[in-house]
């Protein structure tokens, strides 16, 4: 069985984070860089299950500079068989169109039976990269899995939908699955399969060789979201403030309609 | 007359006595000796340990615990008890053998005899004396265990048939010598020299020459086949700590204290790590187990057991000499529990007080290492988490490392990254860089610097966790990974001193990170500050305090540093309250040994627990010199419901507040 799990390498969310000279995106400088989390979910999941089907063979896939190769190896020790660097010093500058087109391209004549990788990413959050690579690999896929199982042939899984509510789906290999948190605690790494991981195969292979789709969208600009007046402290008689409170609810909401 | 004795009267000199009587002294002891190498077989299933290095060293350690029993004596009764009746025990043992010395060897070779004159007589009545000091310390230890025997002391048929055989031999020794001065000495100046042996003599002296001499002789036999078993019975029951446990300490740990064993991590033959298996433990572990006596000072002290933890010390010792004799295969891991595992703080009060030389902590850090590299186990996922956090950014508290200098930028404290020019280099630590209550430790203490017109420097961003908290989890991997880097930064700024406010800082630098290749002088706050204010650098004004003061666990049992923190309190005024475990003797906050990053689910709250004894003392301030301590502390004087009248603060929080 052939399992692909595609990853990508985010800064820290608790980095201190500034808009770069272009304006577009975040500045790379001071930040700390690890797996995205939803990609966490995806690696277990995807190791979980070579580990249940005998002859599972899985490759971690991550686009990116020289430097996602140590997100990589974290990768390799919890059980990736080995790593498909897509060097790309330009990678933050992508769409996620251009993200999916190069991972199915990378795929297309492959054979995976099953494609993991996180719902979305914590930087740019688009949670778009799963489902176009299912659309552009024409096979079925399933966003933000919480519950995975896989018998014969066949994915079951949960998918958790808005609401609380969450839909069950069954589906035939080959299929993408893109996992959401709870679906699995990440493991860590032991210290042998830490060195292991530093023998595996991690070949790199230039953007320039897979990416032949077009960018459909732009950044335009990225800015902090503007501080907007704090919290309004009422006071005064009880009878009083609770006809302004509702004067407020009924003008600057919904709750009362 | 010259005072003398004739030895072996009644009995005979002949060999109708001599052959039984070696006969059965060479089958002892011959017994003894293969019970003891059985043993030995035992012990070399674990892996080699050099312990025989420094002998002198060692050889004068074991003399001082030995022979004035220095350890045993600091628990003062049954302390005073026992070493009374080693040396009354080791006086009728040299007793015993000058007799055997002179009549079997000098007086039968060479016509030689010294027991006699002043010489005898003062061998007469030590002897006696000796083996009224050993009936009586015996007698209080009999009653101590059997009749107030303190809460868990733990009774085998051991200790039942030490008891007996001890007092059987005691006794049997002054009957035998009671039957012989009844017949040859009562009337005479010499009996008064053996006053029990003129007791017994007087009670049992109305049986007559004839009697007396049957009694004499059945007796005698007797007590020579008494302690003909007690040899034959030293490797077999707890009597074989005379043996080992003073042998342990010949093989004690030299130091530096509580330094662990680093894993070599660039041989990449090695593919276990840590100790699963008796045989993964070093001959020293379980020759431990061998030279523990059950008595229970580590269990009265262990934080852990002392807060409904299921961790003994004594317990895993015990059970690791259980697993090694009868079922070497077994996992220690399943054996001793992980909960058992996880519950160490590493305060290390257990190898402090261990009279026995043994080494606790090392063991369990082992398994741990054990579970953490060999199955990413740990006690809970907010541990995982902290241990992730510091893998991204450096510490456990998952604050972006880029804001770790952030604290120190309003007081012009530069990174060395920016002026490398200091006197000496301040590693912060991960909870005085990113934690609000020990920031304001770390200001405290740059602001005494600045007092003192020392030039402090940072490492900021560069500086990374020490790895300690990690370390203690059992993630070597990590702790080594930290350290490397930490290390490497430090040697690129040349720096010649380090000052830390953390004591798991100072300690992790002092010690370990020398096996990592860092020599730069190390030296904890305290110590520094002492130096200043002594030297007239530093100048405060002494303001009244009342205080009670916690050694925190890595200043204190693991660095003997109890002396500076007080003299800078009582320097600063404060009226100090002792609290009844001080010192040597302090209990933990809970938060060593790691558990600073995980929940504790289990018992009560070790820090709860120590608050309240500092509340015990009716001082105003609970003054501690860590920030883990400080941490739990503040959270302690919630639970103990007492944050309205007891303040924990740190040492250097009250001197910032006195500078002149």
């Amino acid at each position: 069985m052939k399992i692909l799990v595609c990853i990508k390498q985010v800064p820290d969310m608790e980095s201190k984070f500034k808009v770069d000279a272009g304006g577009t995106w975040y500045a790379k400088t001071d930040l700390a860089w690890r797996m995205n989390e939803y990609d966490e979910y995806a690696v277990e999941q995807a190791v979980q299950l070579k580990e249940q089907e005998k002859d599972g063979d899985l490759t971690v896939l991550c686009i990116g500079s020289e430097k996602v190769k140590e997100t990589m190896k974290k990768a390799l020790a919890m059980g990736c068989d080995r790593g498909a660097h897509i060097t790309d010093e330009e990678v933050s500058g992508k769409e996620p169109y251009q993200i999916a087109g190069i991972i199915a391209e990378y795929a297309k004549d492959k054979n995976f039976d099953l494609i993991f990788t996180g719902m979305q990413s914590q930087d740019r959050g688009s949670a778009q990269v799963g489902i176009l690579v299912a659309e552009m690999l024409g096979i079925p896929g399933i966003t933000t899995v919480v519950r995975f199982a896989f018998k014969d042939g066949v994915v079951d899984v949960k998918r958790e939908l808005e609401g609380g509510i969450k839909a069950c789906v069954s589906v035939n290999a080959p299929a993408v699955i893109t996992c959401q948190l709870g679906l699995n605690t990440p493991r860590y790494p032991t210290l042998p399969n830490i060195m292991k991981a530093k023998k595996k195969e991690l070949l790199s292979t230039p953007v320039q060789e897979l990416l032949k789709v077009e960018a459909r969208q732009e950044t335009a600009k990225m800015y902090f979201p503007e501080k907007k007046g704090g919290g309004l402290v009422l006071e005064g008689d009880a009878a009083a403030l609770a006809d302004q409170l509702i004067k407020i609810l009924k003008e600057k909401t919904a709750v009362l309609s | 007359m010259e005072f003398t004795r004739e030895i072996y009267w009644n009995v005979g000199h002949g060999a109708e006595t001599l052959v039984p009587m070696y006969l059965f002294a060479f089958a002892a002891i011959g017994l003894l000796v293969r019970g003891f190498l059985q043993r030995v077989k035992v012990y070399k299933q674990g892996l080699p340990l050099n312990r025989t290095d420094h002998l002198g060293k060692r050889i004068r350690h074991m003399v001082e615990n030995v022979l004035l029993q220095k350890k045993v004596a600091r628990v003062r009764w049954p302390g005073l008890l026992h070493g009374l009746f080693f040396w009354g025990f080791g006086l009728l043992f040299i007793g015993t053998t000058l007799i055997v010395i002179q009549a079997d060897f000098t007086d039968l070779l060479f016509d030689v005899k010294f027991l006699k004159g002043t010489f005898y007589l003062l061998f007469s009545i030590i002897l006696d004396v000796a083996g009224l000091v050993c009936i009586v310390m015996l007698a209080g230890l009999l009653v101590r265990r059997y009749f107030f025997a303190p809460e868990g002391l733990e009774t085998r048929n051991d200790d039942a048939i030490m008891h007996a055989l001890l007092l059987a031999i005691l006794f049997t020794g002054f009957l035998v010598e009671g039957a012989r001065i009844a017949v040859t000495e009562l009337g005479t100046p010499l009996s008064f020299w053996s006053p029990i042996g003129l007791l017994v003599a007087n009670t049992i002296s109305g049986m007559g020459e004839g009697g007396l001499r049957a009694l004499h002789k059945v007796i005698w036999w007797f007590h020579l086949l008494l302690v003909m078993g007690f040899f034959v019975l030293i490797p077999l029951t707890k009597f074989r700590h005379i043996f080992t446990t003073s042998t342990n300490y010949l093989f004690d740990d030299l130091g530096p204290k509580g330094k662990l064993v680093n894993i070599d991590m660039e041989n990449e033959d090695v593919e276990t790590f840590g100790t699963t298996q008796v045989k993964q433990m070093t001959w020293k572990d379980i020759f431990d187990a061998d030279a523990c006596t059950l008595c229970m000072r580590c269990q009265d002290r262990c934080p852990a057991f002392n807060t409904g933890k299921p961790l003994s010390p004594m317990k895993v010792v015990n059970q690791l000499g259980e697993v090694a004799f009868n079922n070497p295969e077994a996992s220690l891991i399943d054996t001793f529990g992980k909960d058992v595992l996880w519950a160490c703080t590493t305060c290390r009060a257990c190898q402090e007080i261990c009279p026995a030389a043994i080494e606790h902590v090392n063991k369990i850090i082992d398994c741990r290492r054990a579970m953490v590299l060999m199955e990413g186990e740990f006690p809970g996922e907010e541990v995982m988490t902290a241990m992730e956090a510091t893998e991204v950014n450096g510490n456990p508290l998952g604050i972006g490392y880029a804001e770790r200098a952030d604290w120190a930028a309003e007081l012009g404290i530069k990174p060395l990254a920016e002026d490398a020019e200091v006197d000496v280099l301040y590693f912060v630590g991960c909870y005085a860089s990113f934690d609000k209550r020990n920031i304001a430790v770390a200001k405290s203490f740059i602001k005494l610097c600045q007092a003192a017109g020392v030039k402090v420097g940072i490492l900021g961003k560069e500086e990374k966790c020490c790895g300690e908290p990690m370390r203690k989890m059992g993630n070597e991997y990590l702790y080594q990974s930290l350290a490397v880097e930490n290390i490497e930064v430090i040697k690129s700024y040349g720096v010649k001193k380090i000052v830390t406010t953390c004591p798991h800082c100072f300690n992790t630098l002092e010690k370990d990170y020398r096996d990592l290749g860092l020599n730069v002088e190390v030296e904890t706050y305290l110590v520094f500050l002492e130096k200043l204010l002594a030297s007239g650098k530093l100048r405060i004004d002494a303001r009244e305090l009342s205080c009670t003061y916690h050694d925190s666990c890595y200043l204190g049992r693991h660095n003997d540093i109890y002396d500076a923190p007080r003299a800078l309190i009582k320097a600063a005024g404060g009226r100090l309250v002792e609290m009844e475990k001080n010192r040597a003797e302090a209990f933990c906050c809970s938060a060593g040994g790691g558990r600073i990053l995980a929940e504790e689910k289990i018992g009560e709250r070790i820090n709860i627990k120590r608050v309240k004894m500092a509340a015990e003392t009716g001082a105003a301030t609970l003054l501690s010199n860590c920030p883990f301590c400080l941490t739990m502390f503040e959270d302690g004087v919630k639970g103990a419901e007492v944050e309205e009248t007891l303040k924990p603060r740190d040492i250097a929080e009250i001197l910032a507040e006195r500078i002149v």
